[in-house]
């Protein structure tokens, strides 16, 4: 036998897939045709994880740096060595960023080394920002942090309403899902302002102006409500806050918000229409590499409670995670708002339940992410990484300022040389491990080959330097780690590898009353409330961010979703996904701007003609990409590779990572 | 013509083993798909499981392959150049008539040509293939439509067809000829052609009742796409749902289509390798100075189809580039497969 199944771990879709391995390596990979999910289906990137497999480009053997390089040592060695030098610190002078590609159990564990070991709070992700925030607004307003539909399902979907992103780019077998389900019959909507491959195959494409997409939804709200299209009489008792949010939604005038938003009001009927009509719906929207804000989120979730479309046994709020294992990454409790299992890190009780789970004492201070410890807390003194990419880089004088980085990564990268000391890891194949894709479908990637040169596990390397710190760790393999898992999370309380293996992933919450998962979580089952979420002012509308029609009149939009193929680490080490964005790279090698072809029609701007992009702050020049796919006003930068980071969007980054909401005001000028 | 008992198949296979790799298809125990596969455990070889999610082209064709070895040595400069030969001796149990059908097109690409492709010739020398007749089809099956089934007609050693309690097998090949006289089998009398013949037609005409999945009109399509009437606008309806993944090309049993790439290492050779790659890609027709003759997907699409169905391109396969399979339908996550592309070119021409 030469073709093993197995999971793919780019995207958080997680597909089936078949690898095959012959001796000890990985010749090719094939789509796993009985899949629930995929169905026998795989993306490019998919299709080609067989070239990533094969890379030599391995970091093998622990290594302590000297001066500018690094020698390899003893695992003994490194062990000690890291164990000695984290005594030093406290647990506030330490952060944590975890890997949304590594598995539960490696996640589980690192976050668990940082709190009880190490009583560190600041514990994060990498792309955890957007699903954070989604987290908490879905607690808040409907009782569940996750996915609220399936994703097996969605051919049976009725109305499908596809909001920011290009799910086709990001997780393309759940566009594709998408469009068989409106081949069978659903209708699908897209909102977002760039005309995707998603909108091109939908019914209906609203194109709002950037920065708008929440007050679209919320005028889609307020049409239910004109067009009398809610059953008002018991939503109080349903919905909490329901007075107030009508109250707040009565002060919305749709002509206006149509003049803002730019969309007609006989568009914006015409979808509230489709949409209470609609015998199930799904809301899908993008979050980790790029993600949807809050405000429109909120207004998102909002609209499916009036409605009443949330709590259907078919249909519901659908985030969509980017990673493979983001989704799994936030339930082990990767994350400075939530403990294992999204208890709230700002309730005793959550702290008190997990030091009796651990019978370790628990630090209470509350934590950051490793972001915003590297951008603000001059105290950090050490950083824990595991496999991360460049996109850290931009913090690269900070980190080159702390007294010690230790970095857990299976690639050469260029991270990696920023470390104090570097432990090898595992690649997803050559070890046991579970991933929750974004439907919560826990999975587990069994091992496949050996690793080079003996590389241990990155539990094993986490219990020893537990046990060197004083607290011994008895975990004797990923397995063990999952039957913790099970008791301190209580949404994998009935999962096991065992169960696991006999299956094709198993979606939480699987307890004693779900044994074979949960597919649509309802209210009634898990006792749920629901809430309106919603910043009570309405003035905000007016403050819409409009630009400076006459110094700046276009909307620079940066986003990262369109163009992404992951880290461009992972990619760089397949021959054709990388040809693939090369393609692109190489025929605009300084990076570009896309300009509508309106625009560049009356600007008289050809393609390729480097054009300067001034803002209030700064200045940049790039090429002119012409694209029928973004509106007249609004111009695009992709922000996907390190080549392509121009200097002056560093500044902005952190407000571009919270989402893609976000624009700039420059103007355009031609360089002659 | 011969008789193998069913129970003597793992005599047949044993003996196979004994000089190949054995590939063929098995079920997966969780998943419950086919899989063509290569065997370590000959006992999981289901000469009765449905068509295999994937064509044996991987054993003549792998998906990643090391075709050659260079070393350039700074001190002497001098460059030695090794080829790679891992290619071992196969036998492909069970093959469809399709798939069988794919390899000889492989064949007329890689050796029927100009240049003869070395280390194709390598694989394909080193071959035992036995096909085996679907008695019944299978529900994505078209075959029938594309002259390459559900019988194989040429290019086995051996070939197989299910009648009752055995096999009746026919002999393609002077290695077939022997290694039935090794086993023993026994003549299957006057009749055995006459009953060949009744059971493929019984397969034939239960194409109604069994492959409802796809239908294909290919000899109108195939009339369209050669004169080229198609108009742009189906192509660009058809563009606009490719999500550019390459199922379409890695899973057909006659896409051809390779990359080459050396993968250097710091202080060792450079290996020279060949993998699969897709006309579906745009980095596939770019050439240098940003010139791409292919540059919208739905000209890329066009490109497919044509090589598939064109009356030119059947011409060096002698026969259509497409065998019928399904398969690209199934792994099509725009549901753009080849039967519902000669849908649309039907709709076109019947406007319906």
């Amino acid at each position: 036998m030469s073709y093993y199944r197995g999971i793919c771990n780019f995207c958080g879709t997680g597909c089936g897939h078949l690898l095959q391995v012959e001796g000890n390596r990985v010749r090719g990979v094939y789509p796993l045709p009985g899949h629930p999910l995929s169905r026998g289906r795989l993306c490019v990137r998919g299709w080609h994880i067989h070239e990533l497999l094969q890379t030599e480009e391995r970091i093998t053997r622990p290594l302590i740096r000297e001066g500018n390089s690094f020698r390899p040592v003893s695992y003994d060695e490194a062990i000690d060595f890291t164990a000695s030098r984290l005594k030093t610190f406290s647990g506030s002078e330490l952060a944590f960023l975890g890997s949304p590609r590594a598995s539960n159990e490696e996640n589980y564990l690192f976050g668990k080394f940082a709190r009880a070991v190490m009583k560190s709070n600041n514990l994060s992700l990498t792309s955890d920002a957007g699903l954070e925030e989604s987290a908490r607004i879905l607690l808040e307003g409907c009782g569940f942090p996750a996915m609220t539909g399936s994703l097996s399902a969605l051919r049976q979907a009725d109305f499908i309403l596809v909001v920011g992103g290009d799910l086709t780019k990001q997780n393309p077998i759940i566009a594709s899902e998408i469009h068989f389900a409106r081949r069978s019959g659903a209708f699908v909507a897209t909102i977002s302002p760039r005309k995707t491959q998603m909108a091109r195959l939908s019914q209906q494409h609203l194109r709002p102006n950037p920065g708008t997409i929440w007050l679209l939804l919320e005028a889609l709200a307020r049409a239910l409500q004109t067009e009398g299209l809610v059953l008002i009489d018991n939503l109080e008792e349903r919905v909490e806050n329901a007075r107030q949010y009508l109250e707040y939604l009565d002060s919305l005038d749709l002509k206006q918000a149509s003049a803002l938003t730019g969309v007609e009001e006989q568009e914006i009927i015409r979808l509230a229409r489709k949409f209470y009509e609609s015998k199930s719906a799904y809301a899908f929207y993008p979050v980790g590499i790029q993600s949807l804000d809050r405000r429109s989120i909120s207004a998102l979730l909002n609209l499916f409670l009036l409605a009443g479309k949330l709590d259907r046994p078919a249909g519901g709020i659908c985030p969509v995670t980017g990673i493979s294992n983001l989704l799994g990454s936030l339930d082990m409790g990767v994350s400075p708002a939530f403990l294992p299992g999204y208890f709230p890190a700002d309730d005793e009780a959550s702290w008190k339940r997990l030091e009796e789970l651990w019978q370790v004492r628990l630090d209470r201070k509350p934590g950051k992410s490793a972001a915003a410890c590297l951008q603000e807390d001059q105290s950090l003194k050490a950083l824990l990484v595991v496999d991360h990419d460049e996109e850290i880089i931009r913090h690269v004088n900070r980190i080159k300022e702390l007294e010690f980085v230790v970095y857990f990564g299976a690639y050469q990268n260029a991270f990696a040389s920023l470390a104090t000391v570097i432990f090898p890891r595992l690649n997803y194949i050559e070890g046991d491990g579970t991933y929750t894709n974004s439907e919560r479908r826990v999975q587990l990637s069994q091992k496949k080959v050996e690793p080079p040169a003996g590389i241990k596990p990155m539990w094993e390397i986490l219990s020893r330097l537990a046990s060197a710190l004083g607290q011994p760790w008895p975990y004797k393999s990923a397995e063990e780690i999952m039957a913790e898992i099970s008791r301190v999370v209580p949404q994998y309380s009935g999962l096991s590898h065992e169960k696991l293996r006999a299956s094709l992933g198993l979606r939480w919450p699987v307890d004693d009353r779900h044994p074979g998962g949960t597919e649509f979580p309802l209210a009634e089952e898990t006792g749920r409330r629901f809430k309106f979420v919603f910043e009570g002012s309405a003035d905000r509308r007016q403050n819409l961010h409009s630009g400076e029609a006459g110094r700046f009149p276009f909307k620079l939009v940066v986003g990262r979703s369109n163009y992404f193929w992951h880290q461009n680490s992972v990619m760089k080490r397949t021959f054709i996904p990388k040809r693939e964005y090369n393609a692109l790279l190489l025929l605009y090698p300084g990076g570009f701007v896309e300009v509508s072809e309106e625009d560049a029609r009356a600007l008289g701007l050809r393609e390729k003609q480097p054009v300067r992009i001034v803002s209030e702050a700064a200045e940049l020049k790039l090429a002119t990409r012409i694209s029928p796919d973004i509106l007249p006003g609004m111009l695009y930068i992709p922000y996907f590779i390190e080549e392509m980071i121009p200097g002056f969007l560093h500044r902005q980054v952190s407000e571009l990572e919270k989402n893609e909401e976000f624009f700039l005001p420059v103007r355009l000028e031609k360089v002659e | 013509m011969y008789w193998l008992p069913r129970d003597q198949v793992r005599l047949l296979v044993n003996r196979l083993a004994e000089s190949y790799a054995v590939y063929g298809p098995r079920r997966d125990e969780v998943s419950g798909e086919v899989v063509f596969d290569r065997l370590e455990y000959l006992e999981r070889l289901d000469l009765q499981a449905a068509i295999p999610y994937n064509p044996p082209k991987h054993a003549l064709l792998p998906q990643y392959e090391e075709i050659l070895k260079y070393l350039y040595q700074k001190q002497s400069r001098k460059v030695t150049i090794e080829k790679i030969s891992k290619v071992e001796p196969k036998a492909l149990v069970g093959l469809r008539a399709c798939d069988l059908n794919g390899i000889l097109c492989l064949d007329r690409f890689f050796l029927g040509q100009e240049f003869v492709d070395e280390v194709y010739l390598e694989h394909r020398q080193k071959l035992f293939i036995i096909s085996n007749t679907c008695v019944r089809p299978f529900p994505q099956c078209f075959c029938v439509c594309t002259d390459s089934g559900p019988a194989a007609g040429e290019g086995f050693d051996l070939d197989l067809t299910l009648a009752g309690q055995g096999y009746l097998v026919q002999v393609g090949s002077m290695k077939g000829q022997k290694l039935v006289e090794e086993l023993g089998l026994r003549e299957a009398g006057p009749e055995a052609q006459n009953l060949r013949e009744k059971i493929v037609a019984e397969s034939v005409s239960s194409f109604d009742n069994f492959a409802l999945e796809n239908k294909a009109w290919i000899s109108r399509a195939t009339n369209r796409l050669t004169t080229g009437f198609i108009k742009p606008e189906v192509w660009e309806y058809i563009g606009n749902q490719c999500f550019e993944c390459g199922a379409c090309s890695f899973v057909c049993p006659t896409c051809s289509c390779f990359n080459v790439e050396d993968v250097n290492r710091v202080d060792g050779p450079t290996d020279r390798v060949r993998t699969w790659d897709s006309c579906s890609f745009e980095g596939y027709t770019k050439m240098a100075g940003d010139h791409n003759p292919r540059k919208p997907v739905e000209d890329r699409r066009n490109k497919r189809f044509f090589c598939k169905l064109s009356y030119s391109q059947s011409k060096k396969y002698l026969r259509p580039g497409c065998v019928g399979c399904g398969r690209c339908a199934r792994v099509c996550p725009g549901d753009i497969g080849l039967p519902n592309v000669v849908t649309y070119i039907r709709r076109e021409i019947t406007g319906e």
